[in-house]
């Protein structure tokens, strides 16, 4: 379901495959994020620019990968809509996720860091 | 729609499709945000009833408000959301789980639940910030 981009060997992008990130959804997801940290993904990036809706399922979703990479790496989210906008506002995941505009900002600044 | 997972996104972007153009401002997202997290719940949690049963939701427009009614389905225990719900502010901010009911108390301008023909229905109303008129049966 989730597309994957690696961007200088260490940064991965990652796109939800569904427009609508949702209890119906929400467990795959997060069950392939977790794989690729198994794997050894520690940098990661989850872009929602193809994502119109996420449910409290999907935040869940979210934090679960968060709690998974823990101090081992770091997580950022982009590409927000409105609507999800509002989700991460309302649920107070504003103070949870660092949020950039769209991926290049986001992976620029990891790799400024790394 | 059907009791199943699968039924509950259809009828959301159903009714949402319904709704295009008559709200404003951050309304769409908080009416798909309390349709999606009460028909959910619904089919999660609704134990007991027949699986086979659908779920009906409703959706009246008037100048005033935006209200749905979702119909529990036949069979299923009767569950007032109000009663279960915490503050989403008194949510942990790392669960996992457990924002879907706070987020409809929050989202919704009100919630009521009781029998209404002899069928246990929620009750969700959002005020509306511009005019206009229509009246809109889901099924």
């Amino acid at each position: 379901m989730i597309r994957t981009a690696v961007h200088n060997s260490e940064i991965t992008v990652v796109r939800p495959g569904d427009a609508r990130l949702t209890a119906m959804n929400a467990k795959t997801f997060r069950d392939e994020v977790v794989a690729l940290i198994d794997q050894g993904t520690s940098l990661l990036v989850v872009d929602f620019k193809d994502v119109s809706f996420l449910d409290s399922s999907g935040l869940g979703a979210l934090v679960g990968v968060l709690k998974k990479i823990g101090n081992r790496g770091e997580m950022a989210v982009c590409g927000l809509n409105n609507d999800v906008e509002q989700m991460f506002r309302i649920c107070r995941m504003d103070r949870v996720f660092t949020i950039y505009r769209d991926s290049d900002a986001a992976v620029q600044s990891m790799n400024e860091r790394l | 729609m059907p009791n199943c997972l699968e039924g509950v996104d259809p009828t959301v972007l159903t009714v949402m499709s319904k709704l295009e153009g008559a709200l404003s401002g951050d309304l769409p997202a908080r009416v798909q945000i309390c349709l999606s997290e009460a028909l959910y719940n619904l089919v999660i949690h609704a134990k007991g009833a027949d699986a086979s049963v659908p779920i009906d939701v409703g959706l009246t427009i008037d100048d005033d408000t935006v209200r749905l009614e979702i119909f529990d389905p036949a069979g299923a225990a009767p569950f007032d959301l109000r009663l279960h719900a915490r503050e989403l502010a008194q949510v942990d901010l790392m669960a996992e789980r457990g924002r879907g009911l706070s987020l409809i108390m929050e989202c919704a301008d009100s919630v009521d639940y009781g029998t209404s023909n002899g069928r246990n229905r929620l009750s969700l109303g959002f005020d509306r910030r511009e005019e206009g008129s229509a009246s809109e049966p889901v099924n």
